[in-house]
């Protein structure tokens, strides 16, 4: 039963999630990897819970769980919101609230052109509308 | 910077170096205090991820994958150099390599993705993964309730996805990152500080790793509980079992008196060997049975004290629930079945967190939920208050307010 393991696992996840944090753009990406390292935390506690044989950390992952449920509510009402006003959900438009003395993050280099899409087809109009077959009988 | 980044640009280039590298790590064989082998998972890690994340120009894809690859390599050497086998049998080091693979694996899936609705979708399998560790550590009630939450949170945010970046094509906030070289190197360089720690925290206490160092490594050097100890207890618990289903009288004609006070005596018996509670019941003498004896020479250590702290406990509370269960079976127009029923639960509960003392008991559900009734109440009325509050908060914030309103004010 190695504590050590879990440890560097939780460590090395607490990391990338924290890469995805600061380097991301997607509100909903930065997100999901805060959650990620909530999870990273998590693993420590019950490593540890099971390393002292106490439910203990156990208990402290389901506080952990309530509070990353509390945070996704909020976060998303907060995504919700951003995106009524920006109609998008890249964090760098909101650079505007930045520490005084920080220079404006600008986007050098352009974003590729969108792959062409092919219109769909559409038939040509040919000829006159022929006659449609009439009903026999009106009851 | 751009000196640091150009060699790493190319396919070709940085896979002849990382395969120089990668022979000279396999080549070498460091110390055990020797971390080379971490920095150099970490600055491959960091290069990969560079290269990865998302960006209009320069993503390597097949570098990325590679550098991230031959950096989980040698985090994998390094961590079985520094903290040994991870598990005592096969079966167990299998599981435990899958789930922190996908674990790791997704993540990293999860921050490099492009497309958001992927991402979630890597999410889900990192939450799985972590399960999956959750199951290893002993803990299947957080499994199931992590699988549940998060697949609703899963779900909830899929929505949210295709509600909100329904637009095709690139976009900014997709295909272009925030300082992805100093964000990635930032992060793992966090996690091989905390690696690093981790190792100098682990050396003094296990030299070299021997198969059942971790074993050792868990046990005080004296046990808590001796097996006779434990199998006493267990069998006074179940005994309490039969006695709580019997009812007291509560069901007509079931038991005869004298069968009922066999079963009273025999359960004191069993307790009387580990705790002493018969000697307290009857005779009033301060025989604290063979854990106290066991255990009263090493009051410093933690572990220890607790056993003790809980065994003077059950004992206190098994003289009062023994002598509640006799006046019931004496007298049951005194004292009612009912509470005698409960006292003899309450007592079988707190006997059975102490047969299971220095392992997590096999009822898991059961004692982690007796445990945050018992020790956690206030914290769980916490919990659910801060749910409120973030359910009212999440509606103030989300509220459309009326425009026409907005104006008259």
């Amino acid at each position: 039963m190695g504590l050590w393991h879990y440890l560097v696992v939780a460590a090395i996840l607490f990391g990338i999630g924290l890469v995805g944090f600061l380097s991301r753009r997607n509100l909903i990406t930065m997100f999901l990897c805060a959650e990620m390292m909530l999870q990273g935390v998590a693993i420590n506690f019950a490593a540890f819970g099971r390393y002292h044989g106490s439910l203990s950390g156990q208990a402290f992952v389901l506080f952990i769980v309530a509070v990353a449920a509390c945070e996704a509510g909020i976060a998303l009402a907060l995504i919700l919101m951003l995106y009524r006003r920006a109609r998008s959900l890249d964090a760098s438009d909101w650079q505007s609230l930045r520490e005084v003395g920080v220079p404006p993050t600008v986007d050098a280099e352009p974003l590729p052109a969108a792959p062409f899409e092919r219109a769909d087809p559409r038939l040509p109009p040919a000829g006159r509308e022929p006659e449609k077959a009439q009903e026999a009988a009106h009851v | 910077m751009s000196q640091i980044v150009a060699p790493l640009v190319g396919i070709r280039g940085l896979l002849e170096k990382n395969c120089t590298i990668a022979m000279t790590v396999f080549a070498y064989h460091p110390q055990p205090s020797d971390n080379v082998h971490l920095v150099l998972a970490a600055g491959l890690a960091a290069a990969g991820c560079f290269l990865l994340l998302p960006r209009p120009r320069g993503r390597s894809v097949a570098g990325g994958v590679a550098a991230l690859i031959i950096a989980a390599a040698v985090a994998g050497l390094w961590t079985h150099h520094a903290f040994g086998e991870p598990g005592a049998n096969w079966i167990e080091k299998a599981l435990f390599i899958l789930f922190s693979a996908g674990a790791v694996g997704f993540g990293i899936v999860l921050v490099v993705q492009r497309n958001p609705a992927r991402g979630a979708i890597a999410f889900a399998f990192v939450i799985l993964s972590t399960c999956g560790l959750f199951l290893l550590l002993a803990a299947p009630f957080l499994m199931a309730a992590t699988i549940i939450i998060y697949a609703g949170a899963i779900v909830v945010t899929f929505l949210f996805v295709l509600m909100l970046s329904a637009a095709s094509g690139p976009s900014d906030e997709n295909d272009r990152s925030r300082e992805p070289l100093l964000g990635s190197f930032a992060g793992f360089a966090f996690t091989g500080l905390i690696l690093f720690t981790l190792n100098q925290a682990h050396e003094p206490n296990a030299p070299p790793p021997s198969p059942n160092a971790n074993e050792v490594d868990r046990l005080p050097p004296f046990p808590l509980l001796t097996p006779d100890e434990q199998q006493s207890l267990r069998a006074a618990a179940d005994a309490m079992q039969q006695l709580e289903e019997d009812a007291f009288y509560a069901v007509p004609n079931a038991l005869s008196r004298e069968q009922r006070t066999i079963r009273t005596n025999r359960i004191e018996a069993l307790l009387e060997d580990a705790i002493g509670l018969n000697s307290a019941k009857y005779e009033g003498r301060t025989q604290y049975g063979s854990i106290h004896a066991r255990l009263a020479g090493h009051r410093m250590d933690r572990r220890a004290d607790d056993v003790l702290r809980q065994v003077e406990a059950v004992r206190r509370n098994g003289v009062r629930t023994m002598k509640t269960v006799d006046d019931a079976i004496d007298e049951p127009t005194r004292v009612r079945p009912a509470s005698a029923v409960a006292a003899v639960r309450q007592l079988r509960e707190e006997v059975t967190l102490l047969a299971n003392t220095g392992e997590l008991p096999a009822r898991n559900t059961a004692n982690l939920g007796y445990l945050l009734y018992s020790e956690h109440l206030l914290d769980i009325e916490l919990a659910g208050t801060l749910l409120l509050v973030a359910t009212i908060g999440a509606i103030a914030i989300a509220h459309r307010k009326n425009p026409e309103k907005a104006v008259a004010l």
